[in-house]
């Protein structure tokens, strides 16, 4: 199986590859891994090579939501089986299975916290993803599914930090000037939450500001468990990367029907219950 | 007589007249009809309509299981005893992972009224009956019904659950929340959400399809 990844410059897309090729292994698989390095042009280049290759199938983190479509319908076109981890395509008749963390879902599970913390009032700010991810959006969509019925609850700005820790320090602090007085900043992931709580320390703030998160990375685990973060929601990468293994093995074994889109449970992580869980997943018990 | 005969004569025609205006008007009511322009852009542009699938969901699928969910008390004594059986038996997700979600119905007298949700004592435990936050997959999941293999969108897929909890909202909890009353006693159907992995039967929450 090939397993063709948006970049390996990011543990969690290591983490995912690493899964994917140990599951694929264990079920008797060649396996080899490809680092799109986020570039389509290259993705495009690493579908060229499985398919002459002669991989049976593809176990594909994609690049871009929209420029990857053209590369999984290329290896359908090919008789090669296609199926995504973690990030979706803007198609549902290209890949056989698309296998993705319920980020809607588990946002709306953060959100219902992040109103019960607030005491269903106060002004909050929240930092958005990269504005093209899918994930972006999914998970701004369920936050506000809950949130925005609560008119005392007033966002003051929402802002793009594009998944970057640095970035959201900066867009956090320049947000701060306008808006001194906030009560909480909900993040699209992790990384931004650090980010977000780094500025508030700095100005003095983090005591008083609420800071929500995404992902479950480790910086945040340690966080939640300081009581420096509220909550994150806690995906499982490994479950998506396994199962992508799974799903190929058994259509390669004469399976054809199957979920376009997967869902994977998000967990909510709070300090209640920060004991039960590790990075990226459970504790091994 | 003649002068009846010409009454008649006069009234014959309004007679007439009437009738024929009642067939014109019900044959243009029959004619015309009003729907929303929401409505008929989604149509036209293939657009799913959740809210309709929701309403048919509640009625035709989640109602007649709901009737048949196990009792809550009895559910988590088989939980406490045997969970895996549990589990196998009773719990529905579409999502996979350890979030699992039951059926479940019961009867139990309310204890507290708190802000977001009413505490009960049902005969064998404290549960508490959700008022606020009805959200989630909980109800389009636990009746093992929705099935996620005739949608490929994930918008699709979440604007059920959304749809199916507003319905609820407005029929279920709304109307039966400014008469709840410490004491009482109440009669609830909905459904509930389990962590496989980590399960704790303690802080149990209802979120209610019916409540009688």
């Amino acid at each position: 199986m090939a397993i063709i990844i948006s970049t390996l410059n990011n543990p969690w897309f290591v983490f995912l590859a690493d899964n994917a090729a140990a599951k694929a292994k264990e079920l008797g698989y060649e396996t080899k891994i490809f680092d799109s390095q986020n570039n389509t042009a290259l993705e495009s280049d690493h579908f060229e090579n499985a398919l002459v290759s002669g991989y049976s199938a593809i176990l594909f983190n994609p690049t871009d939501a929209e420029g990857s479509v053209i590369n999984v319908r290329k290896a359908k076109a090919a008789g090669v089986p296609v199926f995504c981890m973690d990030r979706e395509i803007n198609a549902t008749d290209a890949a056989t299975s698309q296998i993705l963390s319920d980020s809607y879902s588990g946002c709306v599970e953060l959100a219902k916290l992040f109103v019960q913390q607030t005491n269903k009032k106060g002004k909050y700010v929240e930092l958005l993803g990269l504005v093209g991810d899918n994930n972006t959006w999914a998970r701004s969509q369920g936050f506000h599914s809950v949130v925005d019925n609560y008119p005392s609850l007033k966002m003051v700005a929402q802002q793009s930090a594009d998944f970057d820790r640095n970035k959201a320090m900066e867009v956090m602090e320049s947000i701060m000037q306008a808006n001194p007085n906030i009560d909480a900043v909900f993040c699209g992931n992790d990384a931004m939450a650090m980010g977000a709580y780094q500025a508030l320390a700095a100005a003095g703030k983090a005591s008083k500001v609420k800071v929500f998160g995404f992902d479950g990375a480790d910086d945040v685990v340690s966080a939640i468990k300081d009581g420096k973060i509220v909550a994150t929601g806690m995906q499982f990468p490994k479950v998506m990367a396994q199962t992508a293994a799974i799903y190929a093995d058994e259509y390669l074994k004469g399976k054809r029907e199957f979920a376009q889109k997967l869902p994977v449970a998000v967990e909510l992580v709070t300090k209640k219950n920060i004991e039960n869980y590790a990075a990226f997943g459970k504790k091994e018990q | 007589m003649p002068l009846l005969e010409k009454k008649n004569n006069k009234t014959l025609p309004w007679l007439k007249y009437g009738i024929g205006s009642v067939v014109v008007m019900i044959l243009a009511y029959n004619s015309v009809y009003f729907r929303e322009l929401d409505e008929v852009k989604a149509e036209a542009s293939g657009k799913f309509d959740a809210a309709a699938f929701a309403k048919t969901f509640l009625e035709k699928q989640l109602s007649p299981k709901l009737a048949i969910a196990p009792d809550i008390d009895d559910l988590t004594t088989l939980l406490s005893t045997d969970k895996n059986k549990a589990f196998d038996a009773y719990s529905h997700a579409t999502a996979i992972g350890n979030i699992r979600y039951f059926l479940v119905k019961g009867q139990g007298v309310i204890t507290q009224i708190n802000e977001n949700d009413l505490t009960i004592q049902t005969p064998k435990q404290q549960l508490t009956l959700a008022m606020e936050f009805i959200y989630g997959n909980a109800l389009r999941d636990a009746s093992g019904e929705f099935d996620i293999t005739k949608f490929t969108k994930t918008a699709d897929i979440n604007n059920v659950s959304s749809e199916l909890n507003k319905l609820i909202r407005a029929s279920v909890v709304f109307p039966f929340r400014p008469k709840a009353k410490v004491g009482d006693t109440v009669q609830f159907a909905g459904a509930i959400a389990l962590n496989k992995e980590h399960l704790n039967l303690t802080e149990i929450e209802v979120v209610p399809a019916s409540l009688k």
